[in-house]
């Protein structure tokens, strides 16, 4: 693989000078010519690289599927074990022998299957090179045919980018889609196994019990509502109570009170805020905030407080949405037209009146939309409340209590010992795409609230 | 009437102050969030040394001289029993749990004196070593009662932890560093920089200059859009199934963190890239017109230079934030223990942020201000990508 990028890489740079230089041979003869000796070069240059490179790029993604479907083909892979769990633990660990991640495995039967699987993986790997190197001659031998005086490369060249330039932007969507599809797919084969009824409206959350098919009550406990009312709990109640007042406040101070020399140093200490990493909130959470919390709520008579509170998690992931919710807040009062504030100070209201009883509500619109995307990435949030938030599913409105979050659950479910067919890993993208649907529907709302707003005043 | 005004200012004054609250409360919240980490973390910058005192001819070493002018001389005396000279030594000199003082830090740090001035090994001599991580916490004052009683016996001393910069995870405090960690984190940095910055650059130009107004593009505008909102922890999902289950790529290499954060920046990217060609004014692309450039011209060799220092600006807050960037790392499995360097792309790492969440769940008291050591280097490289944004914001920024 990498020796067919080098030669494609040569070829193409070959190439390229080779028409640069039968182009100004041309010209030199005497010839006008259409496009620039460099257009030939980079269009000729453009034809060996670009279909090679998305060849190689392809099938450096399905050569892994090939390699596997042709171990399996071959004899030793046909007395391997037809129970899918252990062919595919078998399969990997001979492929990191192949490869030289790892030197002997765990399994006897993989150091069998190891040069198999190099073998197959070397053969396919020449394969594709040499139909890539194919490609690249072809794509040479096509371009090269073209140049010449009259041929308009500069145009052709242009193509290419607008190919580029619409690829490039297609990115968004395949990733999209991905996501869709990776989380739908995976999430349907946990459906098989549990009902989306029982997901959906269970109340009981413990995947634990999932652990060994052999166990009592093996099914485990897939009831999502008791996680999602803890999302809901720390980043929609607890965090808004403290982000919604502050950087709601805080806009409007920078804004309308804040002389500019202050603004200039506070605007910044806030942005700061927002970026620092959410895994140094996290620790900050459960290391300095989370006994503070613990000791308050013991000191005021609540003796089920816990070190890992809703409180904590919540108080620490409102002060990191702050400058989210005070940035979107100042653009909505900063549309406001000058002249609807002019017209409130002159009838003599105060500046306080004004905000309150004109500004605020025409910017309404805005900060709430301001609110629903600070909503969507509260409940996303990840590292905050994995750190700060415990890991029992309560369904508790006593921010003293520890609650757990949808989150917090597909970290745990996806960092353990893992095995790739059981109900308990498949449910973490089961509660990945409940949590992708939910901030995609906020954040659909939220854009859709913005925008209408912004339109009424343009 | 006079009351009432008086009121109404009253509470003018009222709001004002709840506004400068507000801000005071988040400006405060960040001062003590950075004082309490800079407090706990500039312990594991130091780190506490006591003197023993070492009487090597009488020591059981049986290390060849000659081996000490050789290239490997470090490791060729710390597998020659080095850590039972220490143990002897410090037995000798602490009593029986004098042992407990001093731990593989103190062996690796001996054995490089030893390096230094081979005439050592020939007397007894008196050698700064650092303790180890129980010891550690002894002689910063909140360890364990006997050890501080064993350490006041002792010369001590703190200095400062270079080997905190160059060394990587182990599972002892007293030696763990960030390098490791830090390497891991530079090279997905790169992967996503090599990925997001041209697709992102190129797809802004694409729906800024080019696109028309059609369901296609409408469809792109919405999936950038809502990309640059979907929790990080969804990529994380995607990189797993895609990048690992999928296409097998090898797990916890910067090469798919790379490619997770990549996905994850782009639409950042994308965004800011757009602003910033919106804002280069329709004359400019008019007179290059006019002199006969074509559209591509235009775009290529006038929009996308002037619109460059503002793309910058925003993926340096792009990378900014990918390399603070946890959760999605965590899912593709970057939470390993991984005590070497990374030599390449695809070799197993750690990277930064992640480091310090393992750390941060260790039991040892010493991990705590190891984590917050960590928390400040990273903390450091978030500040200076952040202030190079803002200064290119200010250098090139430019009013039409």
């Amino acid at each position: 693989m990498t020796f067919a990028l080098v030669a494609v890489l040569l070829i193409a740079l070959g190439a390229g000078f080779y028409a640069r230089r039968r182009v100004v041979g041309i010209r030199a003869g005497g010839t006008r010519v259409n496009s620039l000796p460099n257009y030939h070069a980079i269009y000729v240059a453009l034809w060996v690289l670009l279909p090679a490179l998305l060849f190689l790029g392809i099938w450096a993604s399905v050569q892994p599927g090939l390699v596997e479907q042709s171990v399996l083909a071959s004899p030793a892979g046909q007395a391997l074990p037809d129970f899918a769990m252990a062919r595919d633990n078998i399969i990997s660990e001979a492929r990191q022998i192949a490869l030289g991640q790892r030197s002997v495995g765990f399994i006897p039967e993989s150091a069998g299957i190891a040069p198999v699987y190099a073998e197959a993986n070397s053969r396919l790997s020449w394969i594709g090179g040499g139909i890539a190197l194919l490609v690249a001659l072809l794509g040479g031998f096509f371009a090269l045919r073209r140049i010449g005086a009259d041929f308009r490369a500069r145009s052709g060249v242009e193509r290419w980018l607008m190919g580029l330039l619409v690829g490039a932007s297609l990115i968004a969507i395949l990733t999209t889609l991905g996501i869709v599809m990776s989380l739908l797919f995976e999430s349907l084969r946990f459906f098989q196994m549990v009902s989306p009824t029982e997901f959906l409206f269970g109340t009981t959350w413990s995947p634990q019990t999932a652990l060994r098919a052999d166990q009592a009550g093996s099914s485990g406990a897939f009831g999502s509502i008791p996680l999602f009312w803890g999302t809901a709990f720390i980043g929609a109640i607890i965090a808004m109570i403290v982000a919604i007042p502050l950087g709601l406040m805080s806009a409007i101070f920078l804004t309308q009170y804040a002389p500019q020399r202050l603004r200039a140093w506070l605007k910044p200490m806030l942005e700061i805020l927002a970026g620092v990493p959410t895994v140094v909130y996290g620790y900050f959470a459960a290391l300095t905030v989370a006994p503070l919390v613990r000791d308050l709520g013991i000191g005021i008579g609540i003796s089920s407080a816990s070190s890992e509170s809703a409180l904590a998690a919540g108080l620490v992931m409102g002060i990191m949405i702050i400058p989210f919710v005070s940035s979107m807040a100042d653009d909505s009062i900063a549309a406001v037209p000058q002249a609807m504030r002019d017209g409130s100070l002159a009838l003599g209201a105060t500046r306080s009146e004004t905000i309150k009883k004109v500004v605020l509500p025409a910017a309404l619109p805005g900060v709430v939309g301001g609110v629903l995307l600070a909503v969507s990435r509260a409940i996303g949030e990840t590292m905050i409340v994995v750190m700060a938030a415990g890991l029992a599913a309560n369904m508790t409105a006593n921010p003293f209590e520890s609650v757990t979050t949808v989150t917090t659950q597909i970290v745990q479910l996806l960092t353990g010992d893992q095995e790739f067919d059981s109900a308990k890993t498949l449910a973490a993208f089961a509660l990945g795409l409940a949590l992708f649907v939910i901030t995609l529907i906020l954040n659909l709302i939220a854009l859709r609230v913005v925008r209408k707003y912004r339109e009424a005043y343009e | 009437m006079q009351r009432r005004v008086a009121r109404r200012y009253a509470a003018e004054r009222r709001f004002k102050l709840f506004g400068l609250a507000a801000v005071g409360i988040s400006v405060a919240f960040l001062a003590f969030l950075l004082i309490t980490m800079a407090w706990k973390g500039a312990g594991g910058f130091t780190r506490g040394e006591a003197q023993l005192t070492i009487d090597f001819p009488r020591s059981d070493l049986m290390v060849d001289p000659a081996a000490l002018s050789r290239s490997d001389a470090s490791n060729v005396l710390q597998s020659a029993g080095l850590e039972g000279v220490v143990d002897q030594a410090a037995v000798a000199q602490f009593g029986a749990a004098g042992a407990d003082l001093f731990g593989p830090a103190s062996v690796r740090e001996l054995a490089d004196q030893l390096v230094d001035d081979p005439s050592l090994l020939s007397k007894r001599a008196q050698l700064w070593l650092p303790l180890s991580s129980r010891g550690d916490v002894a002689v910063k004052g909140d360890g364990d009662p006997a050890l501080e009683a064993m350490l006041t016996r002792a010369e001590t001393r703190r200095s400062f932890n270079a080997a905190f910069l160059t060394s990587s995870d182990a599972t002892d405090a007293s030696v763990v560093g960030v390098w490791g960690a830090l390497k891991g984190s530079l090279l997905t940095i790169l992967v996503t920089m090599a990925l997001a910055f041209p697709i992102g650059v190129l797809s802004a130009l694409y729906l800024e200059e080019f696109a028309p107004r059609n369901r296609w593009t409408d469809m792109i505008e919405v999936s950038i859009n809502n990309l640059a909102a979907v929790p990080s922890i969804i990529f994380g999902l995607l990189g797993l199934a895609v990048f690992l289950n999928f296409m097998h790529l090898p797990r916890s290499a910067p090469l798919v963190g790379g490619l997770t954060l990549a996905l994850m920046t782009m639409p950042v990217i994308v965004i800011a890239g757009r602003n910033a060609i919106k804002a280069v004014p329709p004359s400019i692309r008019d007179a290059a017109l006019g002199v006969g450039a074509s559209k591509m011209q235009v775009v290529f060799h006038h929009v996308l230079p002037l619109a460059l220092p503002g793309i910058l600006t925003g993926t340096i807050i792009g990378m900014a934030r990918a390399l603070g960037e946890t959760a999605p790392l965590l899912m593709i499995g970057m939470r390993a223990f991984i005590a070497t360097p990374p030599g390449g792309i695809t070799a197993p790492s750690s990277v930064l942020p992640v480091q310090i969440f393992l750390w941060s769940d260790e039991v040892d008291r010493n991990f705590v201000e190891k984590t917050s050591a960590a928390i400040i280097v990273l903390l450091v490289f978030m500040l200076l990508m952040n202030g190079l944004a803002i200064y290119l914001r200010n250098r090139f920024e430019r009013r039409w």
